[in-house]
């Protein structure tokens, strides 16, 4: 509901969403994508469908069908836009242009404006000319640095559409088309952002045998070379000698990823038997204890290597925690270095950050207040579901500045 | 005939001594009647309150009819009529004076509550309402009074017409504290038509009217509230008095939201920075000089720009980034000439020190710009009251519209505040003090504040 945003937000914002949203009365929005359950575009339209039904808009959600050939080439086309090497055959653009072509015949299709998200339904907009006003792609991913094999293989579908939409400016490509910028968000009132009671924070983190009797700096990721837990553990030794406290390194690795119990393996040797390192090994859906242990923390950080939006930082920010994080991916635009949190770019700057906060714990906590604020301007669904509206409207008109 | 006057013949007594009792006590009791009223109306003349006028011209005439019956009932008293003869007759007089007495102070309640209506502005609702309250009571405590004479069991009646009026309350509770509310708003004079109102409960605005049971209130959105007369006595409620000069037109505040484009183009180092910033839209401009206020308003008011931040962060141009980022934002009016300001900073410098070091990877300046959407939003000001109030009202959107898009990027020259200030309200003074605000060295919050305190003092 709408209205439980109201004392997070702001009246006054939910009041702008519904007036933008009262002039795409009448329009259709039909959202796209490959799955209903599972992942994070899954995750955004499940609670971003329901809202905009409630402004007004009719925005739709439908699947693509696919069987598990079409599923194993769209997670290597995945890959290989993220610069992953995959060995991508001919046969295997054959089966992605096979179960396109038959969902492109099947699917019902019925939007003024057709929201198709991500590569796996991007050839849908072969029936541009039939169906819809406006096609637009969302990007959810990063495509700066692609497989050329595959971007030469997507770039005539996205070069069809009206424009494309991606999650920040370093992920874009220079296209034909329009781009716009829409940054994901954070839901406040999910299992892993809304408050919780102390209570609550001091089981969860009993039930991970973590004591609150020193500072606690935690990073929550997977174990992924990318996310360099190794780096922060010797960070954490840096800081150690000085001023003591725990390191919380809370994270699973993804059933995909064949060098997530490698990287796990080598955390636990870098960690060396230390008490006061504590790996944990979260299993899935386990929202609610991600947000007790970020809440439970003196400083939470992400020292990723390569990031995309990195969400997880939002999610610090928002429970007020001061951050320290590396200038990578999606972070600049959430860390403003010494105003909303810390960025730094290698092990001893992170180690640095990392003991400027603990011995200055007002500076942190201003840190942190000003990190909430800026989550709470700019990165909550709620201004997501604005720029969406905004986005449905600008398609339509040309020109900088647009009078409703 | 004849059996009549020997009737009288026989019981001469029983005719003659009542007659006579009559007979004196009507003499004497007009007697009394006219000394009395040439007292009172000498009285009268000496005083100013209406009221006195008004209970005697009430009483006047029921008075000789009062002097009659009072002069019958003695005569009854004496005669010798027979006891079921002279109880009966004796209740019809006491039930003819009572309805007499009650006729008279019904009139006398009826003119006092018309003469004090129209002195303290009662509503025609409030009036009639007051008029029937007293009617009815008069007409309930008359039929009691009745029903004793007559000897009629009265506790009974009433301990029903207690419960009923018990019942009444209860159900109709909230309406007759509005009533109540209502005549005591009116009576006090603490709140009246066309004074502007804010109510604790949230509603402001000019009250329009003072009913029965409920206020109507004008709200800023031009929409008219009902609220409860008992909302205006139970809550706080600030009064600020009548309404101020009305503006030619009414300032309407308009919203603005922001979505942002990629344009394709980044550059890696100064010279490829000024190249692209030559060729760029406006809205280019626009955003990167501009866009910080919006998302970090709530932060800093460290009027920043993207150039001058890049330039010392990714370039390490610490000297470059400061004089870009100290650019005077206030003293452009177009982005054209702050455009050519910028380009101007960095040539300079590049002729001077040469192009400097390539951005580190992944440091790249993205070249984004800005589409902006503006709608109208529900509040309108007629006077500087509501635009006060509107004010702190609007979003922080809606304020960054009127003081810094519309004079840069729409090319107004001014902000919109002064100008409809100025030229709908012809205060001048308060219109110039605005516009030499320079707003880039706030907060979009301490901008709000400042107006407001600015516009209330002005106001008071």
């Amino acid at each position: 509901m709408l209205r439980d945003y109201e004392p997070i937000v702001g009246k006054g914002t939910v009041e702008e969403l519904r007036l933008l949203a009262g002039h795409l009365s009448g329009k259709v929005v039909q959202n796209v994508n490959s799955t209903f359950v599972g992942g994070g575009v899954a995750e955004i339209l499940s609670r971003m469908v329901p809202l905009l039904n409630e402004l007004g808009v009719d925005a739709r959600w439908d699947v693509i069908k696919g069987n598990d050939p079409f599923f194993q080439v769209t997670k290597k086309f995945h890959n290989a836009i993220h610069g992953r090497s995959e060995d991508i055959t001919t046969q295997d653009f054959e089966v992605f242009l096979e179960t396109s072509k038959k969902n492109v015949q099947d699917l019902q299709l019925a939007g003024d404006i057709m929201f198709i998200h991500d590569p796996q339904p991007i050839a849908l907009i072969s029936r541009r000319k039939e169906v819809g006003k406006k096609w637009l792609w969302r990007c959810h991913i990063d495509v700066s640095q692609p497989s050329q094999q595959v971007w030469k293989f997507l770039h005539p579908y996205v070069i069809k559409y009206d424009a494309a939409v991606f999650s920040a400016p370093s992920f874009s490509q220079t296209l034909p088309i329009r781009q716009f910028l829409i940054s994901p968000s954070i839901d406040p009132l999910s299992d892993k952002n809304r408050e919780l009671s102390d209570d609550v924070v001091v089981a969860v983190l009993s039930k991970y045998k973590i004591s609150r009797d020193k500072p606690i700096i935690t990073q929550v990721s997977r174990f992924d070379y990318l996310k360099d837990p190794v780096g922060v553990i010797q960070a954490f030794k840096l800081v150690k000698r000085t001023i003591d406290c725990r390191l919380v390194l809370a994270g699973g690795t993804a059933s995909d990823d064949p060098e997530g119990d490698k990287v796990l393996a080598e955390v636990n040797t870098a960690a060396n038997g230390d008490p006061d390192i504590h790996v944990l090994l979260v299993p899935p859906n386990s929202d609610t204890d991600i947000n007790a242990l970020q809440r439970g923390s003196t400083i939470v950080l992400q020292k990723s290597i390569r990031e995309g939006f990195g969400l997880t930082v939002s999610e610090a920010l928002w429970k007020a925690k001061p951050v320290v994080a590396s200038a990578v991916g999606g972070i600049p635009l959430q860390v403003k270095n010494k105003f909303t949190g810390l960025l730094s770019h290698g092990v001893e700057g992170t180690a640095f950050a990392l003991k400027q906060l603990l011995t200055n714990p007002e500076y942190a906590a201003q840190l942190g207040k000003n990190g909430r604020e800026h989550v709470r301007q700019n990165f909550l669904i709620t201004r997501h579901i604005k720029d969406y509206l905004l986005l449905f409207l600008a398609v339509e008109h040309a020109g900088d500045i647009m009078h409703l | 005939m004849n059996l009549a006057i020997d009737w009288i013949a026989r019981n001469w007594q029983a005719v003659i001594i009542p007659g006579a009792v009559f007979a004196a006590a009507l003499m004497a009791s007009f007697w009394l009647r006219t000394i009395v009223y040439k007292r009172v109306d000498r009285w009268v003349r000496k005083t100013s309150r209406k009221v006195d006028d008004i209970l005697v011209s009430v009483t006047r005439g029921p008075s000789a009819l009062w002097c009659v019956l009072i002069s019958a009932y003695l005569a009854l008293a004496v005669s010798n009529m027979p006891q079921p003869w002279k109880i009966p007759a004796g209740r019809i007089m006491g039930s003819l004076l009572t309805v007499s007495i009650a006729l008279t102070i019904n009139g006398l309640a009826r003119e006092t509550l018309g003469f004090y209506g129209e002195r303290w502005k009662l509503s025609h609702g409030s009036l009639t309402l007051a008029k029937n309250v007293a009617r009815s009571t008069l007409a309930v405590l008359a039929v009691l009074t009745m029903l004793d004479i007559w000897g009629l069991p009265l506790t009974s009646i009433l301990v029903v017409l207690l419960l009923v009026a018990l019942v009444g309350v209860v159900v109709f509770r909230d309406a007759i504290a509005d009533v109540f509310a209502g005549l005591q708003v009116t009576a006090t004079g603490n709140v009246k038509a066309g004074d502007y109102v804010k109510l604790w409960s949230g509603e402001q605005g000019y009250v329009l009217d003072i009913g029965t049971r409920h206020a109507r209130i004008k709200g800023l959105d031009e929409s008219v509230t009902t609220v409860p007369n008992s909302r205006l006595t139970q809550s706080a409620v600030i009064n600020y008095g009548q309404p101020l000069k009305k503006a030619k037109e009414p300032f309407r505040f308009y919203g603005r939201a922001q979505i942002t484009e990629l344009t394709g183009l980044r550059a890696k180092n100064l010279p490829g920075l000024v190249d692209i910033l030559k060729q760029v839209p406006e809205s280019v401009v626009y955003y990167h000089t501009h866009h910080f206020l919006v998302d970090h308003h709530y932060l800093t008011p460290e009027p920043t720009n993207d150039f001058g931040v890049w330039v010392a962060d990714a370039l390490g141009d610490e000297a470059l980034g400061e004089r870009l980022a100290s650019v005077d934002m206030f003293e452009f009016t177009s982005l054209a000439s702050l455009k050519e300001r910028l380009v101007s900073i960095m040539e300079e410098c590049l002729s001077r020190k040469g192009a400097g070091r390539d951005a580190p990877e992944g440091r790249d300046f993205y070249f984004l710009k800005s589409t902006s959407v503006i709608f109208s939003t529900p509040y309108v000001a007629h006077d500087l009251r509501e635009f006060v109030e509107a004010l702190r009202n609007v979003s922080q959107d809606s304020l960054y519209f009127h003081v810094f898009e519309s004079r840069m990027r729409l090319g107004r020259g001014l902000n919109d505040f002064s100008n409809w200030i100025d030229q709908n309200l012809g205060e001048k003074d308060l219109a110039d003090r605005i516009a030499r605000f320079d707003p880039y060295t706030y907060t979009l919050g301490g901008l709000r504040s400042t107006l407001i305190q600015l516009i209330e003092k002005r106001i008071k």
